[in-house]
């Protein structure tokens, strides 16, 4: 018996795996891509930090950038990394994933007779990003970001940005800048394309190895919690929503693709917690939360979670009461 | 500086976890195993994503041997070498072989609302599934009593009552299949077929009693065959 559900466990890691490879190397190319065609990242920093603002054009990027959220985390955190606001880089992290043509047009063909589900879908997961966006700007850089994101982060930010505890180089106070500098932000080089390669190759390794453990981790809690324990709640307004919650953390598909699933139990569910599954499957599952450990420390990744999950049970609250 | 030996340059270690990933793609496109993970849509996407690793892996190995400046590989590129390598070759080494039965008992039951249906397709020429659906669409059995069938499924054991013939209805990967299946009057006095038992089974429609009252369908066998697991289980 445990040998049987051992062998269901491997197949289902092998084709969540497999599953998510070709998006994770997609969401690498993407992000190799930004660094050849606008190398230095100048147009990161131009965008806007405005805690409102900079969230919005942030997920409204995803239109541009299409990638499921496996795709996302390395172009997130090149985002990141290059110098963006980090309302602009965590609003594209959790909202892009939904705000993209791909995944609009499979959340219209499951479910083409729910015109209300096809716009708050979308507009839910731009409630969540900016909600989770302004969460985390509570806490502040140095204890979000992971350490070498981080450093790679400063390099990129005007010295005036960065808080003075923060700094470990430089002056105190801005310095004027220098001709050189002034040099450097005309006319950034673009980087040799073995170099471009090699950052890539490296990127997409280390994360891979992540896709792993948390493909590992889904299969298993797959295989030894039966799904029906979680759908046998139906009907119950709250419940049920939490119920489906937990199903989109464990299932850990893609958000391309999580409508169709939703829609093998959409009659057994009440709307609110349809619309929970498709909108907190995308932000965090079992399978993101090591990637996302390549951006955040573990209180970012727990403030995420948290923070997702109230606001996504309150949209699944507000819903129901409308619809139900 | 002279650069470092050949085994111990980044690139070469780059390019060999590079090619295991590309390897494990690539064989499981060729060697039959995405039929039973992942949905069809999906396999030139696997295929193309595995040529390009390959790609990328044949230039980082032409780096590894090039005139530039060479990088020794560090503590973090060896480790993730030996993961990959190990990840690689235990996928490689150990095909999936799930099973259904098992899969389908912890997975509630596909209740897809089917607004459009083909209904050309004749009684005997419709599988497992298009019954599934059909009579979830038109929901008075007596408009098919007595239809032929030919079907094929695995025996998948239900609690309370007799095994049914089910198939695994997949979006995307393994990890959301969805069981669907048909109820089967076993012929009495034979042995159980074993759960996960793939069969092929002609015969007709027939009507029953509902546990819950009312009637229902059940396919009543005239012959049943055991089969092996068909190559593409997995129905869309």
């Amino acid at each position: 018996m445990i040998l049987t559900r051992l062998a269901t466990a491997w197949a289902l890691f092998q084709g969540l795996l497999i599953e998510a490879l070709p998006f994770l190397l997609i969401g690498v190319l993407i992000s190799a891509g930004a660094r050849w065609f606008a190398p230095g990242g100048r147009w990161l920093r131009r965008l806007p930090s405005h805690p409102l603002l900079g969230p919005l054009t942030g997920a409204a990027l995803g239109f541009a950038l299409p990638a499921c959220e496996c795709g996302n985390v390395p172009v997130a955190r090149r985002m990141l990394s290059g110098g963006a606001p980090l309302g602009a880089g965590l609003g594209f992290l959790f909202a892009a994933p939904v705000l993209n043509p791909i995944v609009i047009a499979s959340t219209w063909a499951a479910f083409p007779d729910q015109p209300w589900l096809l716009l708050a879908r979308p507009l839910g997961a731009v409630v969540v990003a900016v909600g989770l966006a302004l969460l985390l700007a509570l806490v502040g850089e140095p204890q979000l970001l992971q350490a070498d994101l981080l450093a790679e982060r400063r390099l990129h930010q005007p010295l005036a940005a960065v808080g003075l505890l923060e700094r470990s180089s430089g002056l105190v106070g801005a310095p004027p800048p220098s001709a050189l500098d002034v040099a450097a932000e005309a006319a950034p080089v673009r980087p040799p394309l073995a170099e471009l390669m090699r950052h890539a190759s490296q990127e997409f390794l280390y994360l891979s190895l992540l896709l792993v453990m948390g493909s590992v981790i889904a299969a298993l809690v797959q295989s030894f919690v039966p799904r029906s324990w979680l759908l046998a709640v139906g009907g119950a307004p709250t419940l049920s929503i939490l119920a489906l919650m937990l199903l989109a953390l464990v299932v850990s598909v893609c958000s391309s693709v999580d409508a169709f699933l939703a829609l093998s139990f959409a009659a057994q569910v009440t709307p609110g917690a349809l619309l929970a599954f498709l909108l907190l499957g995308p932000v965090i599952d079992l399978k993101l939360v090591s990637l996302l450990g390549l951006l955040f420390r573990p209180r970012g990744l727990v403030l995420t979670t948290a923070g997702a999950a109230l606001m996504v049970l309150l949209i699944g609250q507000w819903v129901n009461l409308w619809r139900l | 500086m002279t650069p470092p030996p050949l085994l111990q340059r980044a690139a070469l270690w780059r390019a060999a976890s590079l090619g295991l990933w590309a390897l494990v793609l690539l064989v499981s496109s060729v060697d039959g195993r995405l039929d039973l993970l992942l949905r069809a849509v999906f396999h030139p996407l696997v295929a193309l994503a595995g040529l390009l690793l390959l790609l990328v892996a044949l230039l980082q190995l032409r780096l590894a041997f090039g005139p530039g400046r060479q990088e020794r590989g560090d503590r973090r590129q060896a480790r993730t070498l030996v993961l990959t390598a190990a990840i690689a070759l235990l996928v490689l080494l150990l095909p999936p072989a799930p099973s259904f039965a098992d899969l389908a008992g912890q997975r509630p039951r596909d209740e897809t609302a089917e607004s459009e249906l083909s209904f050309v397709l004749p009684p005997a020429q419709r599988s497992l599934t298009d019954w599934v659906r059909l009579l979830r669409s038109q929901p008075d059995p007596r408009l098919f009593a007595g239809d032929p069938v030919r079907i094929s499924g695995f025996v998948l054991p239900m609690e309370g009552e007799s095994p049914q013939l089910a198939r695994l209805l997949v979006r995307c990967c393994l990890a959301d299949a969805s069981p669907v299946g048909l109820p089967v009057a076993w012929p009495a006095g034979q042995a159980p077929f074993p759960a996960d038992q793939w069969l092929a089974i002609d015969g007709v429609m027939g009507l029953r009693p509902a546990p819950g009252g009312g009637e229902r369908l059940e396919v009543v066998p005239s012959r049943i065959r055991p089969i092996p697991r068909p190559a593409r289980p997995l129905e869309p």
